[in-house]
């Protein structure tokens, strides 16, 4: 059985991004670093190429794009310049140069530099042995073979204190003063790696001048999202609407969070939603294994880790889910998988029982206004709005939606009814639900 | 086992007190609730004390802690329990900073501490014992030992076994968190030495498997036969790094890891001629065979 939603086209705020951590731009990186006393050079962010009017960094200066990517020097994002006008000219083309599909906001003004030596440092949280590791190399700056090769690692067994910083830089074969002074800078470093909460943190290079005098003149710091809301100082550095989460969230108009994670597969024409992530992606593997296309999958009932308690609002989080899901380009079917408990699966069946009921009624009354709608001029400018994330995908007005329902848990024989009466395959064995959507979706 | 006392840190949490009901019913020591400054003498005929310490001068040694406090909460709570010589904690709170993880982990290290989670769904030995989140009603008595990551993976496999008549003799869920207290390694050899377990099944998705030469340790350690089901392969996980050589590495190449690492960790498990099972049910399928020889 099957039932015939129009697709409405609305705008979807897309995340491609998967991580844990969120990247600091240099610029913030050398804020927290002037806080701590690392040596950083005078700088000046740059917002606009006209605010160099009023640099208060003698020339010559170097011209840094900020952006999250690699790679900035060889793409022409790092320019050195030697007054104004040059200053000037060389910041409206940094701001104009896409360094990987990323244009910059924001340019770094910053003085020049002259080191006889660069190295490498770095801390970094170890998921294999649960531990901070110092790392190290006497041969830091671009060249990242040389780099590996002498790179030196100190592991962080219990406590951290000063001498695994002097154990570290011996390592690395540095001598002298040398020894104390690097290994403050290892310590500050630490400090900061453990006061915010960081994955990473990283100086490459660490100047060193002729008079033996240091310089973090390039660093790098990852911030673990979990731990990011309790920052508020690096909440403010960075802009709130710029931090990118693990799952898509999309706030949809009554203000709840839909979870999302794309599958990057342009072809995908199944949809997945499931109170448990792990279990869609039993789903999601058997799906491939049989030759389906995935887009992607919501996760409902997250806030108490796939329940819908009574009492609390998770229960509608499944008309949510459907509804977005519903207006997605390139939908197909929709396999929703839940495992949960008597009470959920009464209460469930009702509300969907309700929601395709009314949603019958509205493609009634849709159905007839979509003729007059359809040739206006906003209509086709929210459809390539829509298209944007790819042009491969055609919308179609009218598709055929098709729903699998897995449920997995106790029903009373009112709920087995109910459950019969909704127009679509429900079934308790995951290996019919599998068949049931690959051949739907084919 | 049965007679263990048990308290929930954080019982106003509403997951909490939804399964401390469940628990009391399935005949749960559960002794008090922890949550300070609430001001109300008991949840559920469960007293509640603002102080773990509390607990212990009134009633008497606990040996477990179920924590579901909010996730910043978590490093502090643990601490307090370790404080009152708590030797078993089982931290149900997902998504905890790593970096209170590793603290955490080394005050457990040096208190001889067991500590199961972030992110962990509890332990259950059917119509027996239950500590934390996992249904009753979806397991069944049985010898196969399962350890997975979390609740639901653990529930699409009992169903499984189910269909083949077959049950559980304990399930642990380890959590999903990055950092985690007790490792598979810890948890196989529990299951080893556990009298009631005859097969032990392991799994998790891919991504969250951090520990190296799982498959050699599992073959030169291990007596019981063990199958194995990862998940996550044909998913966008999160490509999460192991090593911090690597993750520099990676970071200063501006390559994004490969999923080489899920393959490394297949092959080991197929040289060592651990059974893997595509889907839930050849674990069943899998359980039989082994059974019967």
């Amino acid at each position: 059985m099957s039932f015939i939603v129009l697709k409405k086209i609305i705008n979807y705020e897309q995340n491609f991004a998967i991580t844990k951590k969120m990247d600091l731009l240099e610029y913030q990186a050398k804020k927290l670093f002037n806080q701590v006393g690392i040596p950083v050079l005078p700088s000046q962010p740059i917002h606009d190429p006209r605010e160099l009017k009023g640099l208060q960094i003698p020339y010559p200066v170097v011209l840094k794009s900020q952006v999250s990517v690699g790679g900035r020097g060889r793409a022409g994002g790092i320019r050195f310049v030697e007054n104004t006008i040059d200053a000037i000219a060389a910041a409206r083309t940094i701001f104009n140069l896409p360094i990987l599909n990323q244009y910059p906001e924001v340019i770094l003004a910053e003085a020049r530099y002259n080191p006889v030596e660069e190295f490498f440092l770095a801390i970094v949280l170890d998921y294999q042995l649960q531990k901070p590791v110092l790392l190290g190399s006497i041969t830091g700056g671009i060249d990242v073979e040389k780099l590996l090769a002498n790179l030196q690692k100190v592991v962080i067994e219990d406590e951290f204190s000063p001498f695994y910083a002097r154990r570290l830089v011996t390592k690395m074969g540095l001598k002298g003063k040398l020894i104390q002074s690097v290994s403050e800078i290892v310590e500050k470093m630490y400090y900061l790696f453990l006061r915010k909460d960081l994955d990473l943190i990283e100086i490459n290079p660490l100047g060193v001048n002729s008079q033996g005098e240091l310089m973090a003149l390039d660093g790098k710091i990852s911030i673990n999202n979990h731990a990011l809301p309790r920052h508020g100082d690096i909440l403010s550095l960075i802009a709130l609407d710029k931090v990118k989460t693990t799952e898509d969230t999309v706030i949809n108009e009554l203000g709840k969070k839909i979870n999302w994670l794309d599958s990057f597969n342009q072809k995908g024409n199944i949809a997945l939603i499931s109170n448990n992530l792990n279990l869609a992606l039993i789903n999601w593997d058997l799906i491939s294994q049989a030759k389906g296309k995935i887009a992607g999958c919501s996760i409902i009932w997250q806030e108490y880790q796939g329940r819908a308690l009574p009492n609390t609002d998770s229960i509608n989080e499944l008309e949510l889910a459907l509804n977005y899901l519903k207006e997605m380009p390139g939908i197909e079917v929709i396999l929703i998988n839940l495992i949960t408990d008597a009470k959920t699966i009464e209460l469930m069946a009702e509300k969907l029982a309700n929601y395709f009921q009314l949603m019958a009624q509205q493609i009634a009354i849709e159905k007839g206004t979509d003729r007059v709608e359809r040739p206006t001029g906003a209509a086709s400018r929210n459809r390539r709005k829509t298209n944007s994330k790819s042009s491969s995908i055609t919308v179609k007005q009218d598709t055929e939606l098709q729903i699998v329902l897995r449920l997995v848990g106790e029903k009373t024989e009112a709920t087995k009814a109910l459950l019969d009466q909704l127009p679509f395959y429900w079934t308790e064995q995951l290996e019919n639900a599998i068949n049931e959507t690959i051949t739907l979706a084919n | 086992m049965k007679e263990s006392t048990v308290i929930i840190q954080g019982i106003t949490n509403p997951l909490a007190l939804y399964y401390a009901e469940k628990m009391k019913k399935t005949g749960t020591n559960l002794v008090a609730g922890i949550a300070p400054g609430e001001e109300i003498a008991a949840v559920a005929g469960i007293p509640i004390f603002d102080l773990v310490e509390d607990v212990v001068l009134k009633i008497g040694k606990i040996d477990t802690s179920l924590i579901f406090v909010p996730p910043y909460q978590v490093l502090d709570a643990g601490l307090e329990a370790i404080a009152s010589g708590i030797k078993q904690i089982i931290i149900i709170t997902p998504q905890i900073p790593p970096l209170d993880m590793v603290r955490l982990k080394q005050k457990a290290a040096a208190t001889n501490t067991v500590i199961i989670g972030p992110g962990s769904s509890g332990i259950i030995i059917p119509e027996k014992l239950c500590l934390g989140i996992l249904d009753q009603e979806f397991y069944a008595p049985g010898n196969v030992g399962i350890i997975s990551t979390t609740d639901y993976l653990s529930y699409e496999i009992s169903l499984a076994l189910k269909k083949a008549e077959l049950g559980e003799s304990i399930v642990v869920s380890l959590g999903k968190d990055d950092i985690t207290g007790s490792s598979w390694q810890y948890w196989l050899q529990y299951l080893q030495e556990d009298e009631n377990t005859k097969i032990i099944v392991m799994t998790a998705p891919l991504n969250v498997i951090y520990e190296e030469n799982l498959a050699e340790y599992i073959t030169n350690s291990l007596s019981k036969p063990v199958i194995a089901y990862f998940l996550g392969l044909q998913a966008p996980l999160e490509k999460n790094f192991k090593d911090a050589a690597t993750i520099i590495a990676n970071q200063l190449s501006y390559s994004v890891p490969s999923d080489s690492r899920y393959h490394l960790l297949l092959d080991t498990f197929k040289q060592a001629k651990i059974p893997l099972a595509k889907n839930p049910s050849e674990i069943s399928d899998l359980v039989l065979k082994i059974m019967k020889s």
